[in-house]
Formats: structure tokens, sequence, C-alpha cells
């Protein structure tokens, strides 16, 4: 076993988290922040909001059942634990982005129907890929799925919502600060134990690249879709909103069209995937682009 | 005084004596706290966060490829050094980039 194991503790999990970046916080936050009243007394950049975070929702909730029925299949101690401490990190970003779904005004009576509504069809067929492996018991492909794809995903999503976020909606970007900080513990045990694996077992390496294939497939049409239906840029300039000038690799993000920030975005997580993946020694495999 | 490290997590930097490059006296560095909260508290100072691409790193940092964290040592990093990045867990080799800056890179 690597030794790099022996670091991912439970009281390693609890210095970094609950007694770090997550001391002091609620659901996420800093007590006493709220939604901003412009996003909750505009119907379009509230429904907007909604739609935007029942994604997360659905994504974190894929997460969950991954990463906690991984946990009879690692082959290992060290990497059960570990995966218990992710399955308490993904089922506190269920409950903080549902959370968020609240305090945007949905009731908790209509909680999954709202889910059901505003679900993309493309991530739930990303999410089914993803948990197909794991219901199998196959920690190669799970790990792959869950920590390479999703996790390196959501890493850079969550970068962009935060930056967009930053100084419009600092409690929501404090929300995602705290998962971005979990995402790094996932991706690098991701790496770290997949890429000692596949040295042993490099049979597994043909099966693992056509489920990133087919998963980046439904991931790019998640984006094209979530741009499409993408109406807050168009209200903001309607009622003269001013768009935060973030920075995210290198673009101002309020100079961009919807279409570039798709592309800076797919780019962004298609580049990552392949360095990642190629640091493991598997070769990215592109798929259509949708 | 802090008490004894309750995990086995190593410090940052693992082997700086095995650089390959020229030898030499390597500038020291104080490490201040920069607000970096996602360790436990004794480890901190070796870590911040990064600015982003462009940010230009100082000779005693290097950036994590998989987890994008600034890893910080008390002392001038070299190429062929060890380095152990905390928040992800990933151990790494620091280089020398193709634009002359250092990097760290995997040693899968």
């Amino acid at each position: 076993m690597n030794d790099f194991l022996g670091a991912y503790s439970i009281q390693h999990w609890l210095e970094s988290c609950p007694q770090g970046y997550l001391e002091d916080t609620q659901f996420g936050h800093r007590g006493g922040e709220n939604e901003p009243s412009f996003l909750i007394d505009n119907e379009v950049l509230r429904e907007d909001a909604i739609r935007t975070t029942v994604q997360l929702v659905v994504g974190e909730r894929c997460a969950l059942s991954a990463s906690s029925g991984l946990i009879n299949a690692a082959p290992d101690e060290a990497s059960r634990r570990f995966l218990a401490t992710q399955t308490l990190d993904e089922a506190r970003h269920v409950e903080v982005f549902t959370q968020r779904l609240y305090d945007l005004g949905v009731r908790k009576a209509d909680l999954e129907t709202t889910v059901e509504r505003y679900a993309n069809p493309n991530l739930v067929k990303f999410a089914e890929i993803l948990l197909e492996k794991v219901d199998r018991k196959d920690f190669f492909c799970g790990v792959v799925g869950q920590n390479i794809v999703l996790e390196g995903m959501a890493f850079s999503v969550f970068e962009m919502m935060h930056a967009m976020n930053g100084a419009q909606n600092p409690k929501f970007a404090h929300t995602l600060s705290g998962t971005i900080a979990d995402e790094r513990r996932h991706v690098g045990f991701g790496e770290n134990r997949i890429g000692s694996l596949l040295r042993e077992h490099p049979e597994k390496k043909s099966e693992i690249e056509r489920m990133q294939r087919d998963m980046s497939w439904f991931m790019l049409a998640t984006f094209a879709e979530a741009f499409r239906e993408n109406r807050t840029d168009a209200e903001l300039d309607r009622i003269g909103f001013e768009r935060s000038h973030a920075t995210f690799h290198g673009a101002d993000l309020a100079e961009l069209s919807l279409e570039e920030m798709e592309g800076l975005l797919a780019n962004t997580v298609l580049g990552e995937f392949k360095t990642r993946l190629s640091r493991i020694g598997l070769e990215y495999q592109s798929p259509p682009r949708p | 005084m802090n008490a004894a490290p309750a995990i086995a997590a190593p410090e940052p930097v693992l082997a700086i004596e095995r650089s390959g490059e020229a030898a030499g006296e390597r500038r020291r560095y104080e490490l201040e706290d920069t607000g970096f909260n996602e360790v436990p508290k004794r480890f901190r100072r070796f870590y911040r966060r990064w600015g982003g691409p462009g940010e230009v790193l100082a000779p005693n940092e290097v950036l994590c490829p998989v987890c994008k964290v600034v890893i910080r040592s008390t002392r001038e990093l070299r190429p062929g050094d060890h380095v152990f990045c905390l928040p992800c867990m990933s151990k790494l080799v620091v280089v020398r980039a193709a634009d002359g800056s250092l990097a760290a890179t995997s040693p899968h």
C-alpha cells in the first residue's frame, strides 16, 4: 500500500475541515449572510439560480451515492476510511446546496418536484454511467469516474462559479470555497490511489477510458444546455446591473458571451481531464461534440 | 508550543538534499500564515492559495498540479527536490519548466 494513504486519517480530516475552513460556518457560509436581494426579488434571476443549484444537488447526490457505494469495494482499510470522509463531504455538499434551494424560496415539500423539473437529463445520464460502475463494485472505474471525471469537472465548475459570485453573492461564494477545498482532497485521492493501482492492473485501462469518453460526452451536453438555458446575463443587462469583472483562467468573465463562457469552461475541464488522466497513465478519449 | 503531530503527514519539503542542481547556499525564508486554512494549523504556513495563471511564484514556492495550491518551503527550491502537498496528499518532484520557472510534477 502507498504510504500516502497513511495520512488520509479521520484525525487529519477533522483538523482540516471542521476545525479548519468549516469552523464557524452555517451551511457552508458565514453566519448572517443571505442571498442578495437583487436575486431574490427578480423572478428570472431567482429561477436561473434555482436551476443552477439543482444541477449542483444532482451532481452531489451522485457523488454521495458513489463515494458511499465504493467503501466496501475498496481494496484496503485506508482507502475505506478516506471514502468514509469523502462520503461525509458529499453529504454536506448535498445539504448545503439543498439549503440554498430553500434560501431561494423553494418550499421543503416541493424539493423533489423542483429537482425533477430542473435536473438536466444529460447530467442524469452522466451520473447513471458512474453509478452503474459503482453498483458493480468496480473500484477502478468508480474512483476514476467519481474522483477524476466528476470531481475534476466539479473543481473547474465551482471555481468558475466562485469567480462569478465573489463580488455579487459572497454567501454563495463562501459555500463554494468550502466545496472547492473538499475537492482538492478528492481529486488527490483519485490520482494518487488509482495511479498506483493501475500500474498493477493495466488491463483495466481500456474500460476506464471508454467510461471517461461516455461521461465526457454527457458533461459537454450538460454545459451546452446549461448555457443555452441561461437567462441571467440578458436579465442583468435589462435591469442595468453591471456584471462583475471576475477573472477565470485569464479571461474577464464580464466580457465574454455565453457561448464563449461555455467554450472556456469546456476547454478548461477537458484540458484538466487530459493532464490528470495522463498523470495516472490513461489516455484521454475525445467524445464527439454534442 | 504545538502538540506532537497526530498524523503521519510529512512536512512539505520531503528531501531537499536530493536536489540535482548546482550546489550552493540556499536562501532561507520566514513563512507567515497567509490565511490558508485547509490543513491542520501547524502546517498552514507551508501553503497558500494560488492567484491563477500568470502569477509569478517566489523561488521557495511551487504550484501543486493536482489541486492548484502553492506549496511553500523555508528554503529556496531547486530541481530534484521532493515536496509534499498536504491539501491533496500528492508527493511531487520539483523540475525546471520550459520557461525557466520551477514546476512540480508527479513522480508516477
